[in-house]
C-alpha cells in the first residue's frame, strides 16, 4: 500500500485530467440523452400499457400483461445484446433496418425494460384514483377525453410521481451497462481513460463521483417536485394566471377577502 | 305543465336482484320531491338512473320533455346536455381534489359547456358566494370541513344551470354542524325556485322543505304524497315502522322528539 502510494507520488490526481474533459463531457452528454429518449419513450409505452391493461377488452388487456409480465423478467443486458448482437443477424430476412447501432439499440432497449416498469406504476396509480371522481365528472357532462386529462390523470400523477422518479434516476445509472455496446456515453469514456492511464482506481472513483453528482440533484429536484405538486401548487403559467384572477374577484366579492 | 322529470315503469335489477320495481315518479318545476326509506331500499340506484349514471333495465325517463331512456334503450341522443340539465351531488360531495374549491366550479363549465374562461370564474365566483363560500374559493378539498366541500359540490352542480338538482344522501357523511350549513343552502336554494329530487334520512327536514315525499321500500313506492300526509299520516304500515324506527334511534328523530 505504502509502496504503491510512494511509486504514485503522494498527491491526490494521477490522472491529467485536464487531456480528458472533452471526451468526458461528450460522454456525460451521451449518457444524458440514453437517458432522456429512452426515459420519454418508455413513459409513452408504459402508460399506453397501463391504459391497454385497463381495459375492458381481453383482447386489449392481454397484449400488454404478456408484454409487462415478458420484460419485467428478462434482464436488461440480455435485451440490449438481443437488439444489438442478434438483430443483425436477421437482416437476410427483414431487411437493414435491424441494424440498430449502438444509440438506437441502446435507447430502444432502456425504453423497452423500463415501460415494463412504469406500466406497473401508473396502473396502480391510475386505478387508485377514486371510482366516484369519474362518475362525479360524468355527471357533470365532461366528456371521456377530458375526464381523462383534466381529473383521472392529474391524480394519478401525483400518485405515480415517486415510483416514475425512483425509475429515471434508476435508468439515468443503468445507461452505464450499455458500456458492454460501445455506447460511447461516460462508462465508456471512464474504461478509455483507464485503459490508456491505468489509474483504474482512480479514474473510477472519479466516474462515481460524477453519477453521484447527477443522480442526487437530480433525485432531490424531482423529491422538490413531488412536494410541489402533491401541495396543488399550478405548474403551468395558465392555471397560475387562472388562480391570480381568482384570488382577485374572490377578495372582491362580498365574504370574500380571506 | 311538462315535468322536469318524468319516471314511468322503471325497472332496475342487479344480478337477477330487482333493485327498481315498477316506479313511476314525477318532479314539477319548481318543486321538491324527498325519496326516503331504508338503505338499500333503491333510493340512489334510482336517483342515479335519472342522469343514466345507472342503466335501467326497462322503462321510460323523460328529461325537461326530453326523452331519456324509452323501454330498454337509451334515447337520449346527447348525454352531456341531459347531464348538464341534471346537476348532482353525492353523499361523499367527490371534489376533484387536485383543484381549488373555484377551481372545481370553473372545470365543468370550461370541459362541458364550452364556457371561456373569464366567464366561467365570474360564474364561479358568484356561485361560492350563494353557498356563503367566498372566502375559502382557493382552498383545496382537503383543507375544507365535510360542510364546506359540500357546499362547494352544490356550487359544482349549479355551475350548468340545470334544470334540477339529484341529492343523494348529502348530509350522511356530515357531523351535525356541518349538516346544518348544508341544509340551510338547500332551503336557500328551495327558495329560489330550484328543482330538486332529494334522498336523505333527514326526516324533519324533508317535512319542511318537501312538497311531495315518496317512501321507497324493496324498489317499490309504498306511499306518496304530500310531506305532511307520507311523514306525520302515513297510511301504510311499513312506512309508519319505518318513520318509527327513525323517531326512536336517529339523531334527526332524536331532535324532534325533543320539540
Amino acid at each position: 500500500m505504502i509502496d504503491s502510494l510512494r511509486a504514485h507520488g503522494w498527491g491526490p490526481f494521477h490522472v491529467h485530467w485536464s487531456e480528458w474533459t472533452g471526451q468526458l463531457f461528450a460522454g456525460l452528454l451521451r449518457t444524458l440523452e440514453y437517458t432522456a429518449v429512452g426515459f420519454a419513450a418508455a413513459a409513452v409505452l408504459g402508460l399506453v400499457l397501463a391504459l391497454m391493461r385497463m381495459s375492458r377488452l381481453r383482447l386489449v388487456r392481454l397484449p400488454a400483461a404478456i408484454y409487462t409480465e415478458l420484460f419485467k423478467n428478462i434482464p436488461l443486458l440480455v435485451i440490449v445484446f438481443v437488439l444489438y448482437f442478434g438483430l443483425p443477424e436477421t437482416k437476410s430476412v427483414f431487411g437493414d433496418w435491424v441494424v440498430l447501432g449502438a444509440f438506437n439499440a441502446g435507447a430502444l432497449g432502456l425504453a423497452i425494460f423500463y415501460a415494463a416498469y412504469l406500466a406497473e406504476t401508473f396502473r396502480a396509480a391510475l386505478s387508485s384514483v377514486h371510482s366516484g371522481q369519474r362518475e362525479a365528472a360524468q355527471a357533470l357532462g365532461i366528456g371521456r377525453w377530458s375526464i381523462f386529462t383534466h381529473v383521472v390523470f392529474p391524480q394519478a400523477l401525483r400518485l405515480a410521481l415517486p415510483g416514475t422518479n425512483t425509475m429515471l434516476v434508476d435508468m439515468l445509472k443503468s445507461t452505464s451497462l450499455l458500456i458492454t455496446i460501445t455506447a460511447g456515453e461516460l462508462m465508456s469514456v471512464g474504461q478509455s481513460v483507464s485503459s490508456q492511464t491505468f489509474e483504474v482506481m482512480e479514474v473510477y472513483l472519479v466516474l462515481a463521483a460524477i453519477y453521484f453528482a447527477m443522480c442526487y440533484p437530480l433525485s432531490q429536484a424531482l423529491l422538490w417536485l413531488e412536494r410541489r405538486v402533491r401541495a396543488g401548487a399550478a405548474l403551468s403559467v395558465r392555471r397560475r394566471q387562472r388562480l391570480r384572477a381568482a384570488r382577485r374577484l374572490l377578495a372582491a366579492a362580498p365574504g370574500g377577502g380571506a | 305543465m311538462t315535468p322536469v322529470v318524468a319516471i314511468t315503469d322503471l325497472v332496475k335489477s342487479f344480478d337477477g336482484r330487482v333493485v327498481i320495481d315498477h316506479v313511476d315518479l314525477h318532479v314539477q318545476p319548481g318543486t321538491i320531491v324527498t325519496i326516503i326509506g331504508q338503505s338499500g331500499g333503491g333510493k340512489s340506484t334510482l336517483l342515479r338512473c335519472v342522469n343514466l349514471l345507472e342503466r335501467p333495465d326497462r322503462g321510460t325517463i323523460e328529461v325537461a320533455g326530453e326523452p331519456v331512456f324509452a323501454g330498454t334503450r337509451v334515447v337520449c341522443r346527447d348525454l352531456t346536455r341531459l347531464r348538464q340539465s341534471v346537476g348532482m351531488v353525492f353523499q361523499r360531495f367527490n371534489l376533484f381534489p387536485h383543484l381549488t374549491a373555484v377551481e372545481n366550479v370553473v372545470l365543468p363549465q370550461m370541459k362541458a359547456a364550452g364556457v371561456a374562461a373569464p366567464q366561467a370564474l365570474d360564474n364561479a365566483v358568484r356561485l361560492l358566494r350563494r353557498v356563503h363560500l367566498t372566502h375559502r374559493g382557493l382552498a383545496f378539498p382537503d383543507q375544507m370541513s365535510g360542510g364546506e366541500q359540500q357546499r362547494v359540490a352544490i356550487a359544482r352542480a349549479l355551475a350548468l344551470q340545470p334544470k334540477v338538482l339529484l341529492f343523494d344522501e348529502p348530509t350522511s357523511a356530515l357531523d351535525p354542524e356541518s349538516t346544518r350549513e348544508v341544509l340551510q343552502v338547500m332551503r336557500e336554494l328551495s327558495d329560489d325556485g330550484m328543482t330538486m329530487l332529494i334522498v336523505t334520512h333527514e326526516v324533519p327536514f324533508a317535512r319542511r322543505i318537501s312538497d311531495s315525499v315518496v317512501f321507497l321500500d324493496s324498489g317499490r313506492i309504498i306511499e306518496q304524497g304530500s310531506a305532511a300526509d307520507v311523514l306525520d299520516r302515513p297510511v301504510q304500515q311499513r312506512t309508519r315502522d319505518f318513520l318509527k324506527t327513525f323517531a326512536d334511534d336517529s339523531p334527526a328523530g332524536l331532535e324532534e322528539a325533543g320539540r
